[in-house]
């Protein structure tokens, strides 16, 4: 990049339901722009900058916009420039999906780099629908996802399993290693004051738990959530003035597929394979690009926040970031290389998108928001016990996007 | 009393011939590059290839391919999707000779192995007064019949 740059200041507001009939008083009834202020105030407190100096903003285009949003949506950063109030700074609002987040990132990241501006505010906010994800429209002729919907019944844990059901035909992986992704991911959660489900799980409980689709269950899925988060970036010299541990950016990107991928991606009805074009594609463009952009190589790589929308995205994802041969991940699991604290290398000390759940633009930036406070050593109890020299957060996203973020300690 | 017959319609045209005693896909061929899309598409998705309309022609696919990979959706998913009664269905995704990797229901949940033969069918997801609305599935291929 042409100019350095750090992460000044991170702020999230706790995953849940807004509103949740049954626990309103943990959750109180917010709008999506109103849920994204609470994280905008909380990172500019963190950074202890105020909102007019903030110079360019990049916020996440909320997924729902017909249910609960409307035309506010669609504008998102707008929405929230209403409320924070207009100081004339570009705004863009961005949709790439679950890698909204690391997109909007991305852009911030850019737009100091480039030299338009040295503080810029990436805030992503969402409200997913109760239950499976869904079509938002009814066109039969131009939406493929209402297609797949109704002409194949295809949900998205439908696709996670297909997935996952050949992976432990190829690659050996056993129910028990699927359950036991989420005993693992779920050891730090009772001490994330910001995730929704602050409790961890037994083999036992996870394995005891329906079959949603085969061959994964209840347990073994993410939920979907409410959940909003900011991060602030800093050309790096002026950050190292203002801030005590400003967290280095070695690098953001994007990925998006390969022509010839076989992957019958969400959404899509089909695939058109060539020989030798990998699987998730996107998320290998993604991964392979934040590498060579940070000059390291999967080995440098100390601690990972990943999107474990189920089971199998936890070890899909794995082989993905560490390149690794499908059925490696299940062996580092089974041998404690992966304890979210304790482990070789550390992944998901959050307690992942299943502590989570999914607020879908939002995800990608709180995985973000943990690395910062990883590497500040500011996450109580989920500290991971290794030093911490990069640490590697990856979103995926629904039909072909994907987002990779590597950090280090710029003090 | 005499039972109506009911006319059967997709429930999206243009994704499969239809009426049909043997329904296939319907998808785009590229005539410069062979590549092949399903739906059909205005555009050839090969990057390195023209962007002209006038190069896709229409085709249909093979109706028998082999079974990649399968679930069985055991809750009932949100609107639009429809099936009455909803029962525990298979979604699978199924590898044709073209190349091509195509997802769809299945025709039954039970015995279905990896790679086995399936051949594409049309099944009921629900009806009304007047029509039955179907869908395009896959259906394991009889043994005994294999000639
Ligand atoms: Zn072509």
């Amino acid at each position: 990049m042409e100019r350095d740059v750090a992460i000044i200041g991170v702020g999230m507001i706790r995953w849940g339901r807004y509103p949740d009939p049954k626990q309103l008083d943990v959750f109180p009834d917010k709008t999506m722009p109103e849920m994204a202020v609470e994280a905008i105030a909380k990172a500019l407190s963190d950074a202890k900058i105020s909102w007019r100096q903030v110079e360019a903003m990049v916020a996440g285009v909320y997924l729902w916009v017909n249910q609960q949003a409307g035309i506010h949506g669609i504008l998102s950063g707008t929405a929230i420039a209403n409320l924070m109030g207009y100081t004339g700074i570009p705004i863009v609002s961005v949709a790439n999906a679950c890698a909204t987040g690391q997109s909007i990132l991305r852009e911030a990241a850019l737009a100091v780099a480039s030299g338009e501006c040295d503080i810029a505010l990436a805030v992503a906010a969402d409200k997913s629908a109760f239950g499976f994800f869904r079509p938002q429209s009814t066109d039969g002729r131009a939406d493929i996802d209402y297609m797949r919907f109704v002409m194949c019944g295809e949900t998205n844990p439908a696709y996670w399993a297909m997935e996952c059901r050949r992976r432990m035909y190829e690659a050996g992986t056993t129910e028990e290693d699927l359950a036991l992704v989420k005993v693992v991911t779920s050891k730090p959660a009772p001490y994330n004051p910001y995730a929704r489900y602050q409790r961890s799980f037994t083999l036992e409980e996870v394995l005891k738990s329906p079959i949603v689709c085969d061959p994964l269950r209840l347990y073994e899925i993410c939920s979907t959530s409410d959940g909003a988060a900011a991060v602030i970036v800093c050309e790096y010299e002026k950050a190292k003035k203002i801030c005590k541990k400003p967290v280095y950016i070695n690098a953001v990107t994007v990925g998006t597929p390969t022509f010839g991928d076989p992957t019958v991606r969400l959404t899509y009805l089909s695939s058109y394979k060539k020989p030798g074009v990998p699987s998730l594609s996107e998320s290998r463009n993604a991964v392979e690009r934040v590498y060579r952009m940070a000059g390291i190589t999967p080995d440098k790589i100390d601690l990972i926040e990943l999107p474990d929308n189920s089971s199998w995205h936890y070890l899909a994802y794995l082989d993905c970031i560490l390149n690794l041969n499908p059925g490696e991940p299940e062996k580092m699991l089974r041998r404690g290389d992966l304890d979210p604290i304790t482990g070789k290398i550390p992944t998901c000390p959050s307690g992942g998108i299943g502590a989570f759940g999914e607020a879908v633009v939002a995800q990608g930036l709180a995985q973000v928001c943990e690395l910062v406070w990883q590497l500040r050593g500011e996450a109580g109890q989920r500290q991971v016990k290794k030093e911490v020299k990069y640490a590697l957060a990856q979103t995926y996203g629904y039909a072909g996007n994907n987002a990779a973020t590597i950090l280090s300690k710029g003090w | 009393m005499t039972e109506k017959v009911k006319k059967k319609v997709p429930i999206v045209e243009g994704l499969f011939t239809w009426p049909s005693d043997q329904p296939a896909l319907i998808a785009s061929r590229c005539k410069k590059c062979g590549a092949i899309v399903f739906p059909k598409a205005t555009y050839c998705p090969n990057p390195d290839c023209e962007k002209n309309s006038q190069n896709m022609e229409t085709v249909q696919l093979s109706r028998v391919g082999k079974l990649w990979s399968w679930t069985i959706q055991y809750y009932p998913p949100p609107p639009p999707f429809k099936m009455e009664p909803f029962k525990p269905y298979a979604v699978g995704m199924v590898d044709l000779p073209e190349g091509l990797r195509v997802l769809g229901m299945l025709t039954t949940t039970e015995n279905l192995r990896f790679d086995m033969e399936v051949e594409l069918t049309v099944g009921k997801l629900y009806e009304d007064e007047e029509k039955e609305y179907i869908t395009w599935m896959w259906k394991p291929v009889e043994k005994a019949c294999k000639k």
